[in-house]
């Protein structure tokens, strides 16, 4: 290898880099900023229809309204409220104790322990009602928890 | 080795990565607490060194996480945990990166340095003990960093986990998912670079 190609100094440089990194400190606080992040992520991610009338009002907003797109939107988000203002279906009545509410593919849960951040694996059992079900669990919300049903989910 | 000793080792060297992803999957949310802490440095460095920016590497830091999290039930364990978290993270990062070049048009002037670059983040760790030195190594870390981004994003990414990350060929070839023939020949075009870059602060 000729001299041009010797990359050990560029290399020993670049290993500079390396000291690049906010210190431990900020390691040891990521686990707790991780589950802050997450518990706003879930207040602020907006539910299904109002990304479906987005979607559907594309063209609108991009100056080229369709009569049949604003029809289509207008009929999805009637169905929407009309779907969720209906009856909780039997057999997934919240629970005076244990907290859950299993509602179309949707599991609020709490835990006895305020601090707890896990839902025990009992508790998505008793809300999914024995069914086989792939409910995950997310991180804490305010006292409860909330999981969601991967298949479901919206 | 006995039974006995086996699970001694595997008491010592704690759960493997595959078995905390199989334990978050069921509900064991420190199980994945305990993946970001054996990760977060790592995707840290290689964020970081692609983006030059600390305040968006945390937020991508934490975007990775969570996308990694939600995605867990698909990671069907056909490449390792270390593999697809890596390429979740370069993935988006790139992602990012597109949409950054494309708002670079309106960037605020305070984002801006006096030569019209994206300004960088100066490490701090190298120059607090070290006031003397802090201007020549300012110099130094800016020209870096600007030589980096004058690099493609691809051949960022082979300097990234080679030369800083320290990975090997077939490491880097597997999260970026080309042959180890593509990967050292990347590698050798952003070496050329950097040096016609960098030429003046390497001796000779």
């Amino acid at each position: 290898m000729n001299q041009k190609e010797d990359f050990t100094e560029l290399q020993k440089l670049l290993r500079l880099k390396r000291l690049e990194t906010p210190g431990q400190e900020y390691f040891d606080r990521f686990v707790d900023a991780f589950h802050r992040y997450q518990r706003q992520e879930i207040l602020r991610e907006e539910p299904w229809y109002t990304k479906l009338v987005e979607v559907l009002m594309e063209p609108w907003v991009a100056g080229v309204p369709r009569l049949a797109t604003v029809a289509a939107s207008a009929a999805c988000l009637v169905a929407g409220i009309g779907f969720f203002l209906g009856p909780v279906a039997p057999g997934s009545a919240p629970l005076a104790d244990g907290k859950v509410l299993h509602s179309k593919g949707i599991l609020v849960a709490s835990n006895p322990a305020e601090d707890s951040l896990q839902i025990q694996p009992e508790l998505i059992d008793t809300a999914a009602g024995g069914e086989v079900t792939q409910l995950r669990p997310l991180y804490v919300n305010g006292h409860g928890a909330v999981a969601y049903d991967s298949r479901l989910a919206f | 080795m006995s039974a006995d000793a086996t699970k001694v080792l595997d008491l010592e060297n704690g759960p493997t990565d595959e078995e905390l992803v199989a334990e978050t999957v069921k509900g064991n949310l420190a199980s994945y607490d305990e993946l970001i802490r054996r990760f977060q440095s790592r995707l840290y460095g290689v964020i970081y060194h692609l983006t030059s920016n600390h305040e968006d590497t945390n937020d991508m830091l934490m975007e990775v996480f969570d996308k990694a999290y939600r995605s867990l039930p698909t990671f069907r364990g056909q490449s390792s945990f270390y593999t697809w978290i890596y390429r979740i993270a370069i993935n988006r990062t790139f992602n990012f990166l597109e949409k950054r070049k494309r708002r670079q048009g309106a960037m605020s002037l305070n984002e801006i340095d006096e030569d019209g670059l994206p300004k960088y983040d100066m490490p701090d760790p190298i120059q607090r003990n070290n006031p003397s030195k802090s201007s020549m190594l300012n110099e130094l870390q800016n020209k870096l960093n600007e030589s980096m981004l004058g690099l493609s994003k691809e051949h960022r990414t082979v300097v990234t986990l080679y030369d800083i990350q320290g990975l090997a060929h077939a490491e880097i070839a597997k999260i970026m998912g080309s042959t180890e023939g593509t990967v050292r020949s990347r590698l050798h075009y952003a070496h050329k670079q950097l040096q016609k870059s960098l030429g003046i602060y390497l001796r000779r």
